[in-house]
């Protein structure tokens, strides 16, 4: 029995089974900063190009990719043509093409419609529109690790008060 | 006991630890090397400024009247070795500029400068033919370059319908300033406010940008159908009388909403520069609220309504014309210098009797007649929300230029002088019940997609309800009597001509005259308030020939337009 533990003793003190889990917590560690550091290079990568399509879309300074500057100039260049194309002096020239002529009073027959009312000028008011905007960017593009974990506790709270 | 392989592990223990020191070491030193700093580091920020858009301009039924165009900045990089002489021969080809002009912008300019603009406000074709020809130059082997070249698109004023409403609207200049007209007036409001902030370069930085609202949107009183008949009409008018000038209002006298305003000159408002020679001088922009007249007989009808409502005269009251007055020591006449004998008030109206008018208002007398004219708002501004508006004159008892023949002479519209939208506020109280309303070309304002509309605003009470209705039938009666050209068969109309004699710095002009003609109706519930008048005819010397017709006209064409059936109609559908 004595032989036995004394040669299990001598295998556990040997220098290189000693030297070998030194090695082994070592490259264990190693292993652990390589995540986070593949980790942080992942996330920062995702957060560049979040931003850098961010900043394309935001404006063309950085780049000649359309943007919401220029669609709400091409939308108002578009407006704009769509207007002189159905100018006065377009829908008179095209109704005369059509064989149409101004009519005279002497031309109209009125009818009595029941509930009709009469010509309204115009509402351009757009439906919702006194809601305030929503910010553009979700919260996850701009807020750190420290305000999502508070944000979520926050949340947590909050649904954990409620009846 | 030596370990099998010890070197061989401590070998690749020793480089994996390297790597795993040397790889968060590197990825710092690149963040904090200085060459990224400059890019993405703090001091990498861009000064941004972003332009709102000028607001439109519609008019009541939504169709655009001012929008916004795209244009382009064409300017040259000279930090990349620009083809100095391409892009000269291309300028020339593409914008028709002087190569010699082009050159000496891309080579005279100060040490350092890395861009100049070679021009601005470049219509959209134009500059389409010169990315063309950049993008030709690319695939050509001769070597020419035209990369150097770059585009920047903005929006400038653009006004689809050209010349409609031009005297209404105003223009904007390239340096996005409103002048004249609504364009002017709200100005602030439409141009909205350029934001300039500093946006990072580093995408990780990258934040929301302010959301920059563009400027208000205006909707108008104006309806460009109705506007386009009266141009038309007037441009007529001007044609076949040989007048000189021509102005032409139709307004709503039930809410003061200005549903045209015409006159002469006009402009294409897209060639803005060629104001100065389309208004040379003094010629005002609009003269139906910048060119005061001595209106002539269509102010008869607020002096009699002054005498109706103080109880001077009823429209009974006899009047025994001799064909002349003395008042102030001044003989007045009648227009054709003869004696109409006994008249009653409408008559007086009907015939358009100096001396008649005349005697009203000395039986008024100054306190009373003046009283009254200044509550119709002669010789004050009428507010209107259009830039450019001249007050008129209204002399008064005091003034050190005003005599006691005043009196006598302002009671037909001479002596006096407003312009025609005063006249049309003035005349809005006896077409509404006594109510006179503020005129006004804004229907609503959008902002963030709300629209707020304008509410029609009383500015005074000068006259009672019974006077207005009085006045209004004396006046219809007075166009029935004398069958005047103005009647439209079918449609009861009140109004009146006014034929003026035109002052000049020697007396009275002994050739010319400003013909004039006031309206409204239907006369139980008047929805149209019209004037009209025409400079220095020359085909008649007769408000009554000249004027009273393209009354007519425009009141033809606002019954079709605004739906407005027959009295006859109408009144049967209403049970009266």
């Amino acid at each position: 029995m004595n032989n036995v533990s004394q040669i299990v003793q001598k295998v556990r003190q040997a220098p290189w089974r000693v030297q070998r889990q030194w090695v082994g917590l070592f490259l264990l560690g190693l292993v652990l900063v390589a995540m986070v550091a593949g980790i942080y290079l992942n996330i920062t990568v995702r957060a560049t190009v979040a931003g850098r399509e961010i900043q394309m879309l935001q404006s063309n300074i950085f780049n000649d990719v359309p943007d919401i500057t220029d669609n709400r100039r091409t939308n108002a260049d578009l407006e704009t043509q769509l207007a002189g194309l159905s100018s006065v002096e377009s829908m008179q020239q095209r109704a005369e093409a059509l064989g149409f002529q101004p009519a005279s009073p002497d031309e109209m027959t009125y009818v009595i419609v029941p509930g009709y009312t009469s010509r309204k000028a115009v509402d351009m008011s757009t439906p919702g529109s006194n809601q305030p905007q929503p910010s553009l960017i979700l919260p996850e593009y701009t807020e750190s690790l420290l305000d999502w974990i508070t944000h979520r506790l926050a949340s947590s709270v909050t649904t954990g008060a409620q009846p | 006991m030596k370990m099998p392989y010890f070197g061989r592990y401590l070998a690749i223990a020793i480089t994996m630890a390297l790597a795993g020191v040397a790889i968060p070491i590197q990825i710092v030193r690149v963040q904090s090397s200085p060459e990224v700093a400059g890019i993405t580091g703090k001091g990498a920020y861009v000064w941004s400024t972003f332009y709102p858009a000028r607001g439109e301009i519609y008019d009541r039924n939504g169709h655009l009247l001012a929008g916004n165009k795209t244009v382009y900045e064409v300017g040259v990089d000279l930090t990349v070795n620009p083809d100095v002489q391409t892009i000269a021969l291309a300028a020339q080809m593409a914008l028709d500029m002087d190569p010699a002009e082009v050159l000496k912008k891309m080579t005279d300019v100060p040490e350092g400068t890395q861009y100049v603009v070679l021009e601005d406000f470049v219509a959209l074709d134009k500059a389409d033919q010169l990315m063309k020809l950049q993008e030709d130059a690319r695939s050509d082997p001769s070597g020419r370059n035209l990369d150097a070249l770059h585009f920047k698109a903005h929006l400038m004023r653009s006004y689809p319908e050209n010349d409609l409403a031009s005297t209404v609207l105003g223009f904007v200049t390239e340096d996005n300033h409103g002048y004249l007209g609504v364009e002017e007036k709200y100005d602030n409001v439409m141009a909205g406010i350029p934001v300039t902030i500093l946006t990072p370069a580093d995408p990780r930085r990258a934040t929301e940008y302010p959301q920059i609202p563009p400027g208000q949107t205006l909707i108008l009183t104006i309806d460009r159908e109705i506007q386009a008949s009266v141009e038309n009409i007037l441009d007529s008018a001007l044609a076949s009388t040989g007048s000189a000038s021509g102005t032409i209002i139709v307004m709503d006298p039930r809410t003061g909403e200005i549903l045209a305003m015409s006159s002469t000159p006009r402009m294409n408002l897209n060639d803005y520069q060629s104001v100065s020679e389309i208004f040379p001088g003094e010629t005002p922009f609009n003269r139906a609220i910048s060119e005061a007249y001595e209106p002539g007989s269509v102010f008869k009808i607020l002096t009699m309504s002054a005498a109706l409502d103080s109880g001077t005269v009823t429209p009974d009251t006899i009047f025994l014309d001799t064909g002349s007055i003395t008042v102030g020591g001044n003989t007045i006449y009648n227009w054709d210098r003869g004696a109409w004998g006994y008249q009653d008030m409408t008559g007086c109206l009907a015939h358009s009797l100096n001396v008649c008018l005349a005697w009203v208002s000395t039986q008024m007398g100054n306190d009373t007649f003046y009283s009254y004219m200044q509550r119709f708002g002669i010789g004050h501004p009428t507010g209107i929300d259009l830039a450019g508006e001249d007050p008129g004159r209204l002399k008064l008892p005091g003034d050190s230029d005003w005599y006691p023949v005043d009196l006598g002479t302002n009671a037909f519209g001479q002596g006096v002088s407003a312009t025609p939208l005063q006249m049309v506020m003035a005349a809005s109280a006896l077409a509404n019940d006594g109510k006179m309303v503020y005129p006004h070309v804004l229907y609503a304002q959008l902002r963030d997609g709300h629209q707020s509309n304008m509410s029609p605003q009383v500015v005074g009470t000068p006259i009672s309800p019974e006077t207005a209705h009085t006045i209004s039938e004396m006046l219809a009666n007075a166009l029935e009597s004398e069958s005047s050209d103005a009647i439209i068969p079918g449609y009861r109309i009140a109004g009146k001509t006014g034929t003026a004699q035109i002052p000049t710095s020697s007396g009275y002009d002994e050739n010319d005259i400003n013909a004039s003609f006031i309206g409204w109706g239907p006369l139980d519930n008047p929805q149209f308030l019209t004037y009209v008048w025409l400079e220095k005819p020359q085909t008649n010397r007769a408000a009554s020939v000249v004027a009273a017709p393209i009354f007519k006209q425009v009141i033809e064409k606002l019954i079709v337009l605004m739906n407005i059936p027959p009295d006859n109609v109408r009144l049967a559908n209403t049970g009266q």
